[in-house]
């Protein structure tokens, strides 16, 4: 993980953070206005993190902190100094085995272009810590804050319910 | 070049599939971007990387009377800052899709540039007016701030019915907004309108939707002083065909200009054709500066001035019809508004001809148009290229007509449907449908509504008892043509001495095939290399899949990649539902090559004729011999000889080239696409009637592409383009004042349909193979988008029907108010 930064420093106000990301301390001087997407992305390099409109409407963006999703496109990094943050870099496991929600993604063709897909992958791992059994009217309230583009909705429903069904067993 | 490893294809069905083709083998696109290792173009940041941001005008019409950029230069982060004025000395303006234009009665023609940045006037909300670079992205903004612009307002225009009166004039150079005009007839329209019983008529609009990618355009552009040559990473579609427009306007060659797409790409559905300004822009700032520059465009400037909006049209449609229910004449008017400038390449005019008059035979048909200017976006492709908005307008008129002669409209549709022993059964347009039986579709769809009257959402218990509610359900099903596979020579009709084109000659149509390589790796994988650039539709799943079966190997055997710009021949690429026939086509000729080419390098090896030796399984065989060379051997003989006999390459011709039916509408420039993939919808709708709203309860559609390569694939694209076509019929509109400010500048503003606005699709397929390819394929990059708006829309008019209103569906989108409105209009 790298933490250098090209953002100006002189002559700009920063400010030292500690995130905790995927599990690993990560401290940087910041600019107060910085986003908490810009930070993951360019401080953090997990271009996982994607922003589609940087104004909370997409849901590209989508990471958990303390466990719950947030749009990271509509905090600073500085609010998030102390937080646990998680992104879709930290779902899969060490050897390269992917989490039960990604696996459902991939078997269903739950993506195409791929930008909108890991806030939908952070939205449904929450969706499903909560509720690990979702009707559809429960997948639908849970993903309504996420738009994908291309395509449509119907095989996303299906990840969802095959990655319930795989994280029960 | 980038290129991808496949992941871990799935072992069961390789191991128990005699072939991949036709199977819904998951893609192998998917494991990098799931992790989220995939690298798209905003992903990119170079050592010592500089960062661009636009000044954009605020104005839709206004003289620029000055810039002042020293506070913005006096920043301690600026780099840079140019306006058109620094442009123009050094670059050319971007090329335009109007050549030029002819003015008054003289015929005069007259240049139409567009700078990268404003020329001394502003002519839409959101032009460029100047690029700053920074030492980073949030500086950039800082600095564009600074950069003090003045203009004198000047009324504006942003209606494209009110444009063709030029009372406000977009380009006063040329005086008129009315940049082009065609009517072309086909047949005797005339005598068909005379003779027949009746003539309906009904005038219908269509909204300015687009595409909007989740992914904003993003370049990243170094310039390399010594060889005096430019590396530009950028999101663009087509990127070795409007890679032109990029040369053009740098003034360099070609080969000087290296133009590279990721591997993945954030969605595009044809509107990131335009984004070649950026492309410029950050190449002239890196070739200032001798360092790279990366401009990432916001979501705000992608709403309203990102050049990726696309047309919208006003049309004026008549239909003839006899009594007994015989569609006699078509006349179609309409005036398409371009925006602030005529975009390179732009012809949505004309790709509808090629579907002229649907899945009807009309023999008699006359199509007209104005091309206006407006102090608006200008405009790009979108999904469907021009198709969607005329079948909507045709799918309105038939409805009509139907309600007038006071018949079923379903049995009207289907009284004049193309008939299967027609086929292949050329349009009054010259384009020819390859094959398809539509009364079969439509039987299977009218079954699949029967089966809802009796006990489903149509059961007439329900929708009494829904009507009482306020709730009006209908449906109204129809026959759709998605017409695949361009070859794009036609695109530039209107840049043509149109007249010439009577006497032009077969030789002089530009051909339009797919390129594609591969070759044999030492460790006895086949790499393989797309010429096309794509954003989400699994090419590379597709050829791993193909290339798998012809050479006998398992699809993780082969790994696929991409050609930039310089290493890619110019060839079409990514658009026009293309790629599944086209790389399909390119995946057996360049297969064949290569086993024939590796057939003759063991031939030699053993020295006996190539009659003696056979390819199978992954390797070639001594016949009559106990003696096999695997690929991985053959890579390594061949390391040792002077010609590559373990590479091939491949064109696969476009289908019309190849038959001479399509020789007239190729050389008269008439639209060609050698293959109709059709399809039958019934949306079921419940219109509130006290609040407007339409709710799709399920959306029903049987579907035929010919052969399904990957029908996973195949439906995904069918699912997004249906949700795309919700959003364009129901909540998705780039609305402007008549001052030219537009009014959807967010996603909070411009509706993008999210999971609770799409419906339930229930998908049926059938498969009639086109004779005209190699594979069967025809293409299904564009349904869905194309079909779903018409079909949605009839079916608002069919559940509304009891209210006797008049056509409510009458303008796309069918938002709330506006039902509402004519519902209450109604009332009083
Ligand atoms: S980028 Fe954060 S919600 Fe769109
Ligand atoms: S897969 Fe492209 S936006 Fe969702």
């Amino acid at each position: 993980m790298s933490t250098d930064s090209t953002d100006g420093i002189d002559g700009h106000v920063t400010e030292e953070i500690t995130v905790t990301v995927n599990g690993e301390a990560v401290t940087a001087e910041v600019e107060p206005r910085l986003k908490l997407s810009d930070f993951l992305r360019y401080e953090c390099d997990l271009h996982g993190v994607r922003v589609g409109c940087e104004h909370g409407v997409c849901g590209a963006c989508t990471v958990q902190q303390g466990g719950r999703t947030v749009k990271s496109c509509l905090s600073y990094a500085v609010q998030a100094d102390g937080a646990e943050i998680e992104t879709v870099e930290g779902l899969a496991s060490e050897d390269g085995t992917l989490h039960p929600i990604q696996e459902a993604f991939h078997e269903t063709h739950a993506l195409q272009c791929g930008f909108c897909t890991s806030g939908f992958v952070m939205a449904t791992k929450e969706l499903l810590e909560e509720n690990p059994d979702p009707s559809r009217e429960e997948i639908e309230t849970g993903l309504a804050d996420n738009i994908c583009r291309c395509t449509g909705y119907q095989n996303i429903y299906e990840a969802v319910e095959r990655a319930a069904e795989a994280m029960e067993d | 070049m980038s290129s991808s490893q496949p992941a871990e294809a799935d072992a069961e069905v390789e191991s128990e599939s005699e072939s991949f083709t036709g199977q819904g083998l998951p893609r192998v696109e998917d494991h990098r971007i799931l992790t989220g290792e995939a690298e798209y173009v905003h992903d990119i940041t170079p050592e010592n990387c500089l960062h661009m941001a636009l000044v954009r005008s605020m104005h839709a019409h206004a003289e620029i009377v000055d810039i002042d950029t020293s506070e913005a230069e006096a920043h301690p982060d600026c780099e840079l800052v140019l306006t058109a004025e620094d442009l123009k000395a050094d670059y050319n303006p971007m090329p335009t899709g109007v050549g030029r234009v002819k003015i008054g009665g003289t015929g005069e023609a007259v240049e139409l540039p567009e700078w990268s940045l404003a020329d001394e006037k502003a002519r839409f909300v959101g032009e460029p007016v100047a690029l700053v670079v920074a030492s980073s992205r949030y500086a950039a903004e800082d600095v564009a701030d600074l950069v003090d612009v003045d203009y004198d307002t000047l009324e504006a225009v942003a209606d494209g019915m009110k444009a063709r009166e030029d009372e406000v004039v977009v380009h006063e150079s040329i005086g008129t907004n009315v940049v082009d005009h065609e009517h072309i007839e086909f047949g005797d329209p005339d005598a068909a309108f005379d003779d027949a019983d009746r003539v309906v008529e009904g005038e219908y609009s269509w909204g300015r939707i687009s595409g909007v990618p989740l992914e904003t355009a993003g370049v990243v552009a170094q310039y390399d002083d010594e060889a005096d040559s430019f590396d530009i990473d950028c999101n663009i579609q087509l990127h070795t065909l409007v890679d032109e427009t990029i040369y053009e306007t740098l003034g360099y060659d070609a080969d000087d200009v290296r133009v590279n797409v990721p591997a993945d790409v954030g969605g595009s559905y044809g509107t990131k054709i335009a984004i070649h300004r950026y492309c410029c822009l950050a190449a002239m700032a890196s070739q200032q500066l001798e360092r790279p520059v990366k401009f990432e465009e916001d979501r705000l400037e992608n709403l309203q001035g990102g050049d990726m909006h696309s047309s919208d049209r006003e049309y004026e449609v008549r239909l003839a019809v006899d009594d007994d229910g015989t569609m006699r004449g078509l006349d179609v008017w309409f005036v398409d508004d371009f925006g602030a400038f005529p975009r390179y390449p732009i012809n949505q005019v004309l790709k509808p001809l090629s579907v002229l008059t649907n899945s009807y035979e009309i023999e008699d048909v006359s199509y007209e148009y104005d091309l206006v200017l407006t102090n608006k976006t200008s405009q790009t492709a979108y999904r469907g290229f021009g198709v969607d908005p005329h079948i909507y307008a045709l799918e309105m008129i038939v409805d009509e007509a139907a309600r007038e002669i006071g018949t079923d409209p379903t049995e009207f549709r289907r009284r004049n449907l193309i008939r299967p022993e027609q086929m292949p059964y050329t349009l009054p347009s010259k384009n020819i449908y390859d094959s398809g039986d539509y009364p079969a579709t439509l039987d299977r769809i009218q079954e699949i509504v029967e089966d809802e009257r009796d006990g489903g959402l149509l059961d007439p218990e329900v929708v009494a008892a829904k009507r009482e509610e306020g709730k009006y359900r209908g449906v109204q099903p129809s026959v759709i043509i998605e017409p695949g596979v361009s070859g794009s020579d036609w695109t530039d009709r209107q840049r043509s001495n149109r007249d010439a084109l009577e006497e032009r000659s077969r030789e002089e149509v530009e051909e339009l095939p797919e390129h594609l390589r591969a070759e044999i790796s030492e460790d006895g994988t086949v790499r393989a290399f797309l010429a096309t650039d794509s954003s989400g539709q699994g090419h590379q799943t597709l050829v791993s899949q193909l290339l798998a079966d012809e050479l006998e190997v398992l699809p993780s055997d082969i790994e696929v990649g991409y050609l930039d710009s310089v290493d890619a021949p110019t060839e079409y690429g990514s658009a026009a539902s293309r790629m599944a026939v086209m790389l399909s086509g390119a995946t057996v000729g360049v297969a064949e090559e290569l086993v024939r080419n590796l057939e003759e390098l063991a031939a030699d090896h053993w020295s006996v004729s190539t009659d003696d030796v056979s390819y199978q399984d992954g390797s070639v065989e001594l016949i009559d011999g106990d003696d096999s060379l695997s690929l991985a051997e053959l890579a390594a003989i061949d390391a040792d000889g002077d010609e590559r006999r373990t590479r091939a390459s491949y064109d696969y011709d476009h289908p019309a080239t190849e038959l001479e039916e399509f020789d007239e509408a190729l050389t008269g420039k008439l639209p060609v696409y050698p293959t109709a993939a059709f399809g039958s919808n019934a949306p079921i709708v419940e219109v509130d009637v006290e609040t407007g709203e339409v709710e799709i309860l399920t959306f029903h559609t049987v579907r035929d592409c010919g052969t399904m390569l990957n029908p996973m694939i195949v439906e995904g694209q069918a699912h997004g383009g249906i949700a795309q076509g919700v959003g364009a019929a129901l909540l998705e509109e780039f609305g402007y004042e008549a001052n030219g400010q537009p009014q959807a500048i967010t996603l909070f503003d411009y509706l993008l349909p999210s999971i609770e606005n799409v419906p339930k699709i229930e998908m049926e397929h059938t498969e009639t193979p086109s004779p005209f390819t190699e594979t069967g394929a025809k293409g299904v990059g564009e349904g869905g988008m194309i079909d779903a708006p018409a079909s949605i829309a009839t079916s608002i008019n069919a559940a509304l029907e009891p209210l006797g209103l008049d056509e409510p569906a009458d303008r796309i989108p069918v938002a709330p108010d506006h039902l509402r409105k004519k519902i209450r209009d109604r009332e009083q």
